[in-house]
C-alpha cells in the first residue's frame, strides 16, 4: 500500500519534504529516501523507455538511413541514392494499389465489425442467462492464430472447390473469383479480419456499457423511451471514449494487415495481379521476393508517415468528442459519474423523452453526455 | 524494510533484463575437428518439399559416430528461397547443409563468396560422377564449386488414361508417345490435340498455363537471360511466338485455370479438370502427394509417357550448399558429398520419386527398372533417363525465378482468366518486367 501512494501520487511528497527546513542536516538513509523518491519512478518506467529506444526508436531511424541507399538483400549496402528511392515508390503503381487495397480492406472489416461489435455487446448488456458463457463464446475466435483462420478462410473462399462457391452454384448461381477479383477478394479477406475481431471489440464495447449507470436507463424507460431510443441517446454517446480507443486500435490494425492476405494466397504475394496486395505485403514482397532493401524501407517509412497522419486525424477527431464530452460528461470513474448523474435526473429524463429536445447549444453545461442525443446536433 | 527490499528487486530487475538485451548478440567460434564419438558434432540440414532424405540422415549417422543431424524440411521452394535469403540477409541462421533449388540458383550465385569452396573438401575429385552440365550449374564463374547437384528434372509428358479413353485417344503409353509424335513432337501437335479433346470432351487439356510456359521458356537455347548475363525477354521474337501459340491455346479454352501447387489440395487431380500434366521427373513425387491428399490412387488413371513436346526440356532439380557461416565446413561438405553421391542419389530418387543428376545412378536406376505403381507401373528410371538426352543447361540469370513467377505466371493468369488477348498479356509481362526487374 506504502509503496503504492508514493510511486503514483505527489501528494506525499511534500509531506515527506517539509521537515526539511526544520533539520537542515539530513541523515545519510534521509538522503537516500529522498533520492529514492525522487529517481525510483523514473528507475521504474526506465526499462520500457530504454528497450523503446532499442527496438522502437533505432530501427525506425535505421530504416531511414536504410531507404537513402541501393540496398540488395544479399549483397547488402550500395550507392547513397538520396530520396530517390522515396520519389520512384510514389510512381509506382504497385504502391498506390497496395494503398487502395488496405484502405478498401480497413473500410470493409472496420465499419461492420464495429456495427455488429456494438450490436452483440448490447445484446449481451440485456438480462441472459449464461451470461459468462454468451460472453467467453464471442472471444472464442480471438484464440485462434489467424494463420488456423487464413487456411480455414481461403478453403471455404477457394474458386473452384471452395465450399461457398459450391453452396452458390447448387444454387445456379455463378461461382465468384475470390481471388482472381478485387471486390470479392477484399470481402473475403474481411471477412475473416471481422470472423476474429469482432468480438474481441463486443467484449471491449461491452465493458464500456456496463458502467454506464442503471438509473439513467430507468428512468428513460418511466419516461416512455423505448429500447433503441435509450441506445441511440443513452448507451452510444455514453461509451464514447471506449468507441474512440477501439476505432484507433482498429486503424492501426487495419492499416498494418499481413498475416491474412499473405495467407489468403500463400503461392503469392496478394494475388496473381496483386488484387489483395496490402501496403505491408507489398513491403514484405520488396524486402524478401524482390530484394530490395531500399524500397522495403522506403514502404515501412511512407506507411509509417500514413499511420501517423491517421493517428492524428484520429486525435483531432477524438479531441472534439473529448471536450464536447468533457462538458457534458464527468469524467470516466464510475462512482463519480454515477453520482452527479443521480443528481441531475431532472435534466436527463426531458432529453431522452420521445419529444425531440430543442436543437441549439442551450443545454447547461453540466449536463451529463449520456442524455445528449447525437442526432440533434 | 520488506517493501525497499522489494524495491532493489524491482530495480536489480530491470537492470539484468536491460543488460540481457544488450548482451543478446554474440557466438562462439565454433571446432571444426573431424567428427568421433568423443567430439560430438550436430549438423542441420535444410531442405524442402519432397527430398526424400530421412532415411540417408539415420544411415549417415550410424555409419559416422559422433554425428547426430538435425533435418529441416520447408514445404516448396519458394518458401525455402525466402528463408535462405532471409538468413543470408541477416549473416546467421542458416543451416550447415542448405539445398539450393535451381531456379534460385542464379541470386545465390551473385553471392557465391558466402558459401564454401566444395573444391577445397574434394568436389574436383568427383566430378565426373555427375552429368557435365549439372556440375557446371554449380560452379561459379571464379571456379569455386558452391552446390553439388542432387537431382534433374527432365520433362516428359503425364497423361491420364480414363481420360484419353473417354475422348477416343490411345491410352498405351508408347502410343500416346507416337501420338504427340515421339521425337519430333511439337507444341502445335499438343495443342492441336488439346483442341480435338476439348471438342469430344468440353474439358480442359492442361492444368493452368504458366507450367506449360515455364517448359517451353527452358527448353530454349537461350531463356529470360542471354547467355552473357543480359535480359532476354524484350523483342525476343522467338519466346514471344511461343507465347502465342500457348495464348491460343488458352483462348480455346484448354487451360483448367487451377492454381500452380494448389490444384484445389489435389481435388483437381482426381476428378478430371485436366488431361495431361507436363511432368519434370519430381513432378511425380508432387502428384503423389497431390493424389493422396484428395484421395485419389492408381484408379484415376495417370500415367507417364517418354515424349515431350519442343524436345529435352530439364526444369528445376537441387543442389546441396555449404554456407560460409557453418560452424563445421569440413563435416558438412563430407556429409553433402555422401548425400549426392550415386549410391545415395538412387536411394533418393526411391524415396521421392526424382532422377538423379549422376550418371552412375542414372544408370542403376535403369537398370533396376522398378516400375512406378502409382503412375501404371511405368518404367520410370528408362523414360526420364531417355529424356534428359539431349538436355542443355540453360544460364538463369539472377532474377530468373522472379521473372517466371512474378512477371510471366500474372500475364498468363489474364489469358487463364479469359481477362485479356494475348497481346494484352504480353505487354502486361514487359510492364512488369520493367517494374519489377529492369528499374528495380
Amino acid at each position: 500500500m506504502e509503496s503504492g501512494t508514493h510511486m503514483t501520487t505527489t501528494l506525499n511528497r511534500p509531506a515527506a519534504s517539509s521537515p526539511a527546513p526544520m533539520k537542515p542536516a539530513l541523515t545519510f538513509r534521509q538522503r537516500l529516501n529522498v533520492l529514492d523518491m525522487k529517481a525510483s519512478p523514473y528507475l521504474y518506467i526506465a526499462p520500457f523507455f530504454v528497450l523503446f529506444a532499442l527496438v522502437g526508436l533505432f530501427p525506425l531511424g535505421y530504416t531511414f538511413f536504410v531507404s537513402l541507399f541501393d540496398w540488395h538483400l544479399l549483397k547488402g549496402q550500395g550507392d547513397f541514392v538520396g530520396l530517390r528511392n522515396f520519389q520512384e515508390v510514389l510512381q509506382d503503381r504497385f504502391f498506390w494499389n497496395s494503398l487502395f487495397n488496405t484502405l478498401s480492406i480497413f473500410l470493409l472489416s472496420t465499419i461492420p465489425q464495429l456495427i455488429v461489435a456494438t450490436a452483440i455487446a448490447a445484446l449481451l448488456d440485456q438480462n441472459l442467462r449464461a451470461r459468462t458463457f454468451w460472453r467467453m463464446s464471442i472471444l472464442l475466435p480471438y484464440i485462434v492464430t489467424p494463420v488456423a483462420v487464413a487456411l480455414i478462410f481461403a478453403n471455404l473462399f477457394g474458386e473452384q472447390y471452395g465450399l461457398i462457391n459450391n453452396i452458390l452454384e447448387s444454387f445456379g448461381i455463378d461461382r465468384i473469383l475470390w481471388t482472381n477479383e478485387t471486390l470479392p477478394s477484399h470481402i473475403a479477406i474481411a471477412t475473416m479480419v471481422n470472423w476474429r475481431w469482432t468480438g474481441y471489440n463486443a467484449l471491449i464495447l461491452l465493458a464500456a456499457m456496463q458502467s454506464v449507470p442503471r438509473d439513467i436507463y430507468e428512468s428513460a424507460a418511466i419516461d416512455g423511451a423505448g429500447t433503441f431510443r435509450r441506445f441511440f441517446s443513452i448507451t452510444l454517446p455514453s461509451i464514447r471514449p471506449t468507441m474512440i480507443f477501439v476505432v484507433i486500435t482498429a486503424t492501426i490494425g487495419g492499416l498494418q494487415i499481413f498475416t491474412e492476405p499473405r495467407l489468403f494466397d500463400p503461392r503469392t504475394s496478394g494475388g496473381t495481379a496483386a488484387q489483395f496486395q496490402t501496403t505491408v505485403l507489398y513491403l514484405w514482397e520488396m524486402a524478401f521476393d524482390r530484394s530490395n532493401f531500399g524500397k522495403a524501407a522506403t514502404i515501412a517509412w511512407l506507411l509509417f508517415l500514413i499511420i501517423v497522419l491517421f493517428g492524428l486525424v484520429n486525435y483531432l477527431i477524438s479531441q472534439r468528442i473529448a471536450t464536447t464530452g468533457e462538458g457534458r460528461a464527468p469524467g470516466r470513474g464510475a462512482g463519480r459519474r454515477r453520482r452527479k448523474r443521480s443528481t441531475a435526473p431532472a435534466v436527463v429524463l426531458p432529453a431522452a423523452g420521445p419529444q425531440p429536445p430543442a436543437p441549439g447549444s442551450a443545454e447547461p453545461a453540466a449536463t451529463p453526455a449520456g442524455t445528449t442525443p447525437r442526432s440533434t446536433r | 524494510m520488506e517493501f525497499s527490499r522489494l524495491r532493489k528487486i524491482t530495480a536489480l530487475a530491470g537492470v539484468a533484463s536491460l543488460a540481457i538485451v544488450a548482451s543478446g548478440c554474440g557466438g562462439g567460434g565454433g571446432n571444426d575437428e573431424p567428427a568421433s564419438a568423443d567430439n560430438p558434432v550436430n549438423l542441420t540440414v535444410t531442405t524442402f518439399g519432397q527430398f526424400g532424405y530421412d532415411d540417408l540422415y539415420a544411415e549417415y549417422e550410424q555409419q559416422n559416430p559422433g554425428v547426430t543431424i538435425e533435418a529441416n524440411n520447408i514445404d516448396g521452394s519458394a518458401n525455402a528461397r525466402t528463408d535462405a535469403f532471409t538468413k543470408l540477409a541477416a549473416g546467421s541462421g542458416l543451416s550447415d547443409v542448405v539445398a539450393v533449388e535451381e531456379g534460385w540458383l542464379g541470386s545465390i550465385m551473385e553471392v557465391s563468396d558466402q558459401f564454401v569452396d566444395l573444391n577445397e573438401y574434394g568436389a574436383g575429385d568427383v566430378k565426373d560422377n555427375w552429368v557435365d552440365w549439372k556440375f557446371e550449374q554449380g560452379t561459379d564463374p571464379d571456379g569455386r564449386v558452391i552446390g553439388l547437384g542432387t537431382d534433374i528434372g527432365p520433362q516428359a509428358l503425364c497423361f491420364n488414361r480414363e481420360l484419353f479413353e473417354a475422348a477416343g485417344l490411345p491410352t498405351d503409353r508408347e502410343e500416346v508417345a507416337e501420338l504427340f509424335g515421339g521425337d519430333d513432337a511439337t507444341w502445335e501437335t499438343y495443342f492441336d490435340l488439346g483442341r480435338q479433346y476439348k471438342e469430344a470432351t468440353g474439358k480442359a487439356w492442361y492444368d493452368q498455363s504458366a507450367f506449360v510456359w515455364n517448359s517451353m521458356v527452358n527448353q530454349m537455347d537461350e531463356g529470360y537471360y542471354t547467355a552473357d548475363g543480359e535480359l532476354n525477354v524484350e523483342g525476343n521474337e522467338a519466346m514471344r511466338a511461343q507465347f502465342d501459340l500457348l495464348a491460343a491455346g488458352t483462348a480455346d479454352g484448354l487451360s483448367a485455370n487451377q492454381k500452380q501447387f494448389d490444384w484445389g489440395k489435389g481435388k483437381a487431380f482426381v476428378d478430371g479438370s485436366f488431361a495431361v500434366h507436363v511432368c519434370p521427373a519430381w513432378m511425380l513425387g508432387t502428384i503423389k502427394e497431390q493424389l493422396e491428399s484428395a484421395g485419389g490412387g492408381t484408379e484415376t488413371g495417370w500415367d507417364v509417357a517418354d515424349v515431350f513436346p519442343g524436345g529435352a526440356s530439364n526444369w528445376g532439380g537441387a543442389f546441396l550448399s555449404v554456407p560460409e557461416s557453418s560452424e563445421h565446413p569440413a563435416e558438412a561438405a563430407k556429409l553433402a558429398t555422401w548425400l549426392t553421391a550415386p549410391e545415395q542419389q538412387v536411394k533418393q530418387s526411391a524415396a521421392a520419386n526424382n532422377f538423379p543428376s549422376t550418371l552412375e545412378a542414372q544408370q542403376k536406376i535403369v537398370e533396376d527398372a522398378v516400375p512406378n505403381e502409382l503412375f501404371n507401373d511405368a518404367p520410370y528410371g528408362e523414360i526420364f533417363a531417355s529424356r534428359a538426352e539431349g538436355v542443355v543447361a540453360q544460364f538463369k540469370g539472377p532474377q530468373d525465378s522472379e521473372i517466371q513467377e512474378d512477371v510471366f505466371a500474372p500475364a498468363l493468369k489474364i489469358l487463364d482468366n479469359g481477362t485479356g488477348t494475348a497481346d494484352e498479356a504480353w505487354e502486361e509481362a514487359i510492364s512488369l518486367l520493367n517494374d519489377r526487374v529492369v528499374n528495380n
